[in-house]
């Protein structure tokens, strides 16, 4: 059945390209921008794939960059750590054009890294990413005990902070103390 | 490493909407920088607790209860007076020196608070120890009052029950339910000899009574409209004095509905049997003290309405049944547009 189709499309040379090769080559040549962290590891990532991100999105329209200021200028996010972009680079490129699936089991587990990306992801206003990560901190919240939560995520109980405050004020105290010191000493 | 507490408002608010109200209430006791965001949050973006019953109950002189039910479990906590403490499952929390009163509300005001889908029964039981002026509970209704005025939404639920000592409290209370969901209304009175009397003028003109479907009332119905229960397909109340007049326009009324199922009301006085017989003609009598009428209904071939009055027992019933149910000898009038 499919042969005969594929034998009537290559007999009739007059027909237009089928869709899934004019997917495979769009007529309009796609932009890249690049991207780099804290590492300062330059990524060269395509406008589509930046989509996902609605920060970058605004600036790359509001820029109007050629291909070869996009390559001088690459966007600096000296606030996300280069693993981190990575992630969100390699996320993006995965889902470019793509509808995104309910779930994403591609997350970290580990806590460190799933909240710096969170944090990452929420900078760079990526809406679905950034529901998948929340969506994974829920469940590892899900069925603990306050203790338990404490624990995992290092909060101190209201106690231990009220405490702690305390110490912060009196080290404040103390050093404001000594710097009019020494500064009275100064002055002499 | 970034604490959970760190994270922006955004991200923490999707974390809420993701997690179910459980988890919600425990993150709330994890630190005062939950506890604030938690409690500071629109209740839009927490989540559904899904729950199908709430009962917020004086069960008595010491004693708070309230339960709720959700589709796989029921739960209770007591609010106890006597030394101050509140019990939920197994655990006994010391409220030391905080009243219960204020306790059992901020709880119920939490479960309010989660609840998005609509109830099938909300429950609120006032007791008489309320009424006492020494009565640990006496400001519990308006308590609960201000706690439903502060929700600033309308509660969601298909039955309404409330049982009170004072029925100045339904007209209070009424407001709070929203009209849209609800289908039944049921007022209890504590007076169990029933000689509380209740003017309806105001609670008839009210969305909540428009809108529902049935009607249960304890308390003794003054002023009953005959159009102002004529849209109940089931309705229970009692009054003082009825006339055959006023039978005759509730007939005319419920042999017109198609949705009429019900009617049951008991009287002090009613002595108008002979202009009754004048209206509807003879009444079909198995036993002496109880009259049968029997009308074919509007548009149906199937649906009887047979009225039944039992002179002894102070009470009359309409329903709606069929042919066969009809004994011997009865007779079914046509229907008369009349």
């Amino acid at each position: 059945m499919s042969s005969t189709e594929q034998g009537t499309s290559s007999a009739a040379p007059a027909e237009p390209t089928t869709a899934p090769e004019s997917a495979a080559a769009p007529e309009v040549p796609e932009s890249f921008y690049y991207v780099h962290g804290k590492d300062k590891v330059v990524h060269k990532v395509s406008a589509g794939a930046l989509q996902h991100s609605a920060l970058i999105h605004g600036m790359i329209s509001n820029l109007g960059y050629t291909e070869e200021q996009a390559k001088a200028n690459p966007f600096p996010f000296e606030n996300i750590d280069g693993d981190i972009l990575q992630m969100v680079v390699d996320w993006c490129n995965q889902h470019k054009g793509k509808p995104t699936p309910p779930e994403d089991t591609n997350l970290p587990k580990q806590k460190e890294k799933l909240f710096d990306l969170v944090l990452a992801v929420n900078y760079l206003e990526i809406k679905e990413l950034l529901t998948y990560c929340c969506k994974q901190v829920a469940m590892m919240v899900k069925g603990k005990s306050p203790e338990e939560i404490r624990e995992i995520w290092m909060i101190p109980t209201d106690a231990e902070d009220e405490a702690a405050e305390k110490e912060a004020k009196k080290r404040a105290g103390k050093e404001a103390a000594g710097e009019t010191a020494a500064a009275a000493g100064d002055a002499k | 490493m970034v604490s959970l507490i760190e994270m922006p408002e955004l991200v923490m608010e999707n974390i809420i909407g993701f997690s179910d109200f459980k988890d919600v209430l425990t993150l709330r006791q994890v630190c005062r920088d939950f506890r604030n965001f938690i409690d500071d949050v629109d209740d839009s973006k927490l989540p559904d607790s899904k729950f199908e019953g709430i009962s917020f109950k004086i069960l008595d002189e010491t004693t708070i209860g309230l339960s709720y039910e959700d589709e796989d479990d029921s739960y209770s906590t007591g609010y106890c007076g006597m030394n101050n403490f509140r019990c939920f499952s197994q655990n006994v929390t010391d409220l030391g020196n905080v009243n219960i009163v204020d306790v059992a509300i901020r709880d119920l005001e939490w479960l309010l608070k989660f609840q998005k889908s609509v109830l099938e029964e909300f429950d609120v039981s006032f007791d008489e120890y309320q009424l006492r002026n020494d009565s640990p509970f006496h400001s519990l209704p308006i308590k609960v009052r201000n706690m439903f005025e502060k929700l600033n939404r309308k509660i969601k639920t298909r039955k309404f029950t409330l049982k009170t000592y004072d029925e100045s409290q339904i007209i209070a209370f009424l407001p709070f339910i929203d009209p849209d969901a609800l289908k039944s209304l049921e007022f209890h009175s504590l007076d169990y000899d029933g000689e509380v009397e209740i003017e309806i003028d105001e609670i008839a003109k009210t969305e909540q009574w428009k809108n529902s479907e049935e009607l249960d009332c304890e308390f003794r119905v003054l002023n009953l409209k005959v159009e102002d229960i004529c849209h109940f397909s089931s309705i229970n109340f009692q009054t003082n004095t009825i006339s055959a007049k006023y039978l005759d326009s509730m007939k005319k009324v419920f042999i017109k509905s198609s949705k009429f199922e019900l009617l049951f009301l008991g009287w002090e006085s009613f002595n108008e049997n002979e202009e009754l017989t004048n209206l509807w003609g003879p009444a079909f009598s198995t036993e002496t003290a109880k009259l049968h009428w029997y009308f074919r209904m509007k548009d149906s071939e199937e649906r009887i309405l047979r009225i039944i009055i039992d002179n002894t027992g102070h009470l009359l019933w309409f329903d709606v049944c069929k042919m066969e149910s009809i004994p011997n000898g009865a007779i079914v009038q046509d229907y008369n547009e009349k």
